[in-house]
């Protein structure tokens, strides 16, 4: 693994670049533990301060220091995207190796569930939700109905890497050789189908931020937790732009494109390198 | 005399086409054959492209389920085993050894797998014994083996750590669709021995798949022939090759190119025919 | 049909190198695939190249055509066509020289014919795509030149109306021998074109490349490893292991008298109809070529090898009249 990392450090600028961006935004994440103001509190500090050396990129109009600020709302924002990505991983995965290993009624009931999810309107389904669950509506609810509702474009692509995998020799070496399905899938298929799933993982992250940041603009989330989207609608609702207060709304969307531009360069440096291909190649194997 | 295997009239079928326009396409018709239990054999099924001989392999392992007749392993129909119990009774050999095993992975965990699977191994000391065993017969040994991947190897070598992986699982017959159709011409024989000592030694029968009449001849004790599903000619391997009777046998073992110098002169003797002007058509 | 150039060879490929060069992460690799190879191709006649996989064959091809692309690179030596003489090969003449002499001056034969014939469109649009423009004259005019020219590889001119997967494999294999002969090129590269096919048709498509290579005086480089297929239509036959040649000559005489032990096993271990005579096979694993072993590269296998053989590599000598063979144990002392 150490090695692995090395080898993309050496010799890959996009990863170098991609490491280094998503590397200060961990690190901002990483600060709100020893923020020195609750992240929900306001009026804690002078409102309206252009950055300065006490408030480095200043302060809202609610009392907020901006840096302070954000990084409570790049860590909830960051770990919003990881929830959708990880739980939707899992559910397009599973149905996606599923129904392209097994075919037959499987692969007609799997598919026919994930057609349904492909063509259901997203965002009115979203705002619906909204209506519906109001106060009780949570980050991680929004996270699991994320998920449940992004798993399906990814599903489709890897199921037909897996029925591709299913025709070629090694799977009928495999059940011959008393494997279970389970163990074919998760042994076998799995390192074919990873880098699909790196690659649609940054989509993903990147979707289901965009998604939360527009909700969350629009106030259609819990906007009493600090977020990148909740930022900008608070700045928004002081109409900070008309004001001036331009770093209120200025960082939170460098911030946000900072870690999509980084997770992307990120995501195709190390496709590069977990592709089968590819690592068939530094084996020593392909040509 | 009980029979080993026995195929009963059995025929396959596919559906092709669209929504509209589905027809059945035959692809193995009324095939019926039956090798004894006490008597090993290489038993070949020769046909090109075609013929339907792969397709008769995939409904002798179980893959594929006939649409009628019965393939019977032992007196009972394959579809009603128990695929594991199947499996340790038959076991297959493909054709390309390159795809035989995934790439990524290394060769030894589909020994030990079937080793501790089917080969009743408890324990990883077991499993790399029995391994070690297998590889031993197919002229390997584990400690060459351990930890290699598949492009580490030959094609040859790759085909017998195939027949090895097969033979952990201790079967009575295993089925080899084109077992040396894609392994290099100055190992192939190494392959096709070595299916002849597995034979004679262990007392497996072999079912034998192929287009190449020369190993076949060779090898085999008996064969078919089959052309679009259908078998037309059978009988002892070298009786019927060096006395072909059906119009397509006779075709296939004419079409036959011998390397050696009688032939080149031949093949120079007939172009220089066509050559000449009225001659040719 | 004489005169010096008529006598000249075609093709004459001098001590030829291509190696794979990659770079994958740090990891650094070089396979040397064809490492020193010389031969010539006459003009109408048809050279057989017998190898192995991972003999080179494919990439001393590859390298003949000019079709170069990274990883593999020319490293070293020529391989010059008659009909272009200022190059001393076509991958290092510009683009514009090689779009002018390929299907015109060189073709190809390739196996897959899919890889040559688009599934979308009529096999008519494949033949004026390729050749349309080196033959000139009206679109009807070209119709009736590819039907005329598809007759020869005994195919009915409705083929041409016919979209690729409607024809049989040797009907598509026939279609890609009239696309690739109908300029009347002086030079055709066949790489194993009959060994996806059944061996009734591949009879059939073999005689067919003989006919159109007698009628046109064209040459051809054919590339197999079946040797059976070389015995029945090489005119001379070239013996590659591990990117190098190790053996060539007349077919009948390389046949009759095999020199190298290598071809003597290729030749001697195949079975036949008729012969219950017990074969063997070759012990051992062809060499990897980033690693391959010094001095001649078959001594690991060879039922001959000296001592000789482990530290010198050695020389392709003419043994017998047009027959050479780079062997210490034929040719005592002869160290490339």
């Amino acid at each position: 693994m150490l090695a692995i990392l090395r080898d993309l450090i050496r010799y890959n600028l996009e990863f170098r670049i991609g490491l280094f961006l998503v590397s200060i935004v961990v690190v901002m994440a990483a600060l709100s533990v020893v923020s020195p103001y609750p992240a929900g509190d306001v009026y804690v500090v002078p409102p309206d301060l252009p950055p300065s050396t006490a408030h480095w990129l200043g302060t809202t109009s609610r009392g907020q220091d901006v840096f302070w600020q954000l990084t409570a709302a790049i860590r909830n924002t960051l770990f919003f995207g990881i929830m959708v990505a990880a739980l939707s991983r899992v559910i397009a995965l599973v149905v996606g190796l599923l129904a392209g290993y097994s075919g037959g009624w499987i692969d007609r009931v799997l598919m026919s569930i994930n057609d349904t999810f492909i063509i259901i309107p997203l965002f009115p389904i979203l705002i619906l939700f909204y209506f519906v669950l109001r106060d009780s509506m949570s980050t991680p609810l929004l996270a699991t109905i994320m998920a449940c509702l992004g798993w399906a474009y990814d599903a489709r692509l890897i199921r037909s890497v897996a029925l591709s995998l299913k025709t070629r020799e090694f799977t009928q070496t495999s059940i011959f050789s008393g494997m279970k399905t389970h163990e074919i899938l998760a042994r076998e298929h799995l390192p074919y189908v990873l880098p699909i799933v790196f690659s649609t993982t940054m989509n993903n992250m990147n979707w289901s931020i965009g998604i939360e940041v527009t909700l969350a603009v629009l106030g259609f989330t819990d906007i009493n937790t600090p977020t990148i989207g909740g930022m900008i609608y608070w700045a928004n609702q002081h109409t900070a732009l008309v004001a001036g207060i331009w770093w209120w709304i200025a960082f939170p969307i460098g911030l946000v494109v900072m870690t999509f531009v980084g997770l992307f360069l990120l995501a195709v440096s190390m496709n590069e390198y977990i592709d089968p291909r590819s690592r068939l190649a530094r084996m020593g194997g392909g040509r | 005399m009980s029979a080993l295997l026995d195929l009963d009239r059995v025929s396959k079928s596919f559906s092709r086409g669209g929504l509209f326009s589905t027809r059945r396409v035959a692809a193995v018709k009324e095939v019926s054959f039956a090798l004894e239990a006490d008597k090993p054999e290489i038993f070949t099924v020769i046909g090109e492209s075609g013929s339907g001989k792969s397709t008769l392999a995939r409904m002798i392992l179980g893959i594929h389920t006939p649409s009628s007749g019965q393939v019977r392993l032992g007196g009972r129909d394959v579809t009603t085993y128990d695929r594991r119990a199947f499996m340790a009774e038959v076991q297959p050999i493909f054709q390309n050894p390159f795809e035989a095993f995934n790439p990524l992975k290394q060769l030894d965990r589909y020994l030990f797998m079937t080793a501790e699977r089917f080969g009743g191994a408890s324990g990883k000391t077991a499993a790399e014994e029995q391994a070690d065993v297998a590889l031993r017969q197919v002229g390997l040994s584990l400690a060459e083996i351990r930890g290699r991947f598949p492009h580490e190897l030959s094609g040859g070598q790759l085909q017998r750590v195939a027949i090895a992986r097969a033979l952990v699982a201790k079967p009575r017959l295993i089925i080899a669709d084109e077992p040396v159709s894609m392994v290099d011409a100055s190992l192939r024989m190494s392959i096709v021995n070595l299916f002849g000592r597995l034979r004679d030694e262990l007392g497996l029968s072999i079912v034998y798949i192929t287009h190449d009449l020369a190993t076949a001849y060779y090898i085999s004790d008996r064969l078919i022939i089959m052309q679009k599903g259908v078998v037309v000619e059978q009988g002892p391997a070298r009786a019927v090759l060096s006395a072909p009777t059906h119009p397509y046998s006779r075709q296939l073992r004419d079409a036959v190119l011998t390397p050696d110098s009688a032939g080149a002169f031949r093949a120079i003797h007939s172009r220089q025919a066509v050559a000449t002007p009225g001659v040719s058509s | 049909m004489s005169g010096a150039a008529e006598q000249a060879p075609v093709l004459q490929v001098r001590d030829l190198q291509a190696h794979f060069r990659t770079h994958y992460f740090g990891v650094n690799r070089e396979v040397r695939a064809v490492d020193g190879v010389s031969f010539d191709v006459n003009r109408n006649e048809i050279y057989g190249l017998a190898g192995e996989s991972s003999s080179g064959k494919t990439t001393l091809i590859k390298t003949i055509a000019g079709l170069l692309k990274p990883p593999l690179e020319m490293v070293g030596g020529s391989a010059r066509f008659s009909f272009l003489p200022d190059w001393d090969a076509v991958g290092r003449a510009p683009p514009e020289v090689v779009r002018a002499i390929r299907w015109r001056h060189l073709s190809y034969i390739m196996q897959g014919s899919m890889n040559v014939l688009n599934p979308l469109r009529r096999i008519k649009h494949s033949f004026r795509d390729f050749a349309w423009r080196h033959l000139g004259g009206s679109k009807a005019e070209f119709d009736l030149r590819a039907a005329a020219h598809l007759e020869r590889v005994k195919l009915d001119p409705s083929v041409l109306a016919a979209y690729p997967h409607e024809l049989s494999g040797g009907m598509r294999q026939r279609v890609t021998i009239a696309l690739a002969t109908i300029c009347k090129p002086e030079f055709i590269i066949a790489d194993e074109p009959t060994t996806a096919l059944d061996v009734v048709v591949q009879k059939d498509v073999l005689g067919m490349i003989r006919t159109i290579q007698q009628e046109m005086g064209s040459s051809v480089l054919f590339i197999t490893h079946d040797m059976g297929v070389h015995a029945a239509l090489t005119d001379r036959l070239g013996i590659m292991y591990a990117g190098r040649l190790v053996e060539d000559g007349e077919t009948p005489e390389i046949f009759a008298r095999p020199l190298h032990p290598y071809t003597r096993h290729l030749i001697g271990s195949l079975p036949r109809i008729g012969d219950t005579e017990q074969r063997e096979g070759l012990e051992g694993t062809p060499p990897n070529l980033a690693t391959p072993p010094p001095g001649c590269r078959f001594h690991p296998r060879c039922p001959l090898a000296m001592s000789v053989c482990t530290t010198t590599v050695p020389a392709m000598i003419e043994t017998l009249s047009g027959h050479r063979v780079a062997c210490h144990a034929v040719n005592p002392g002869m160290a490339a």
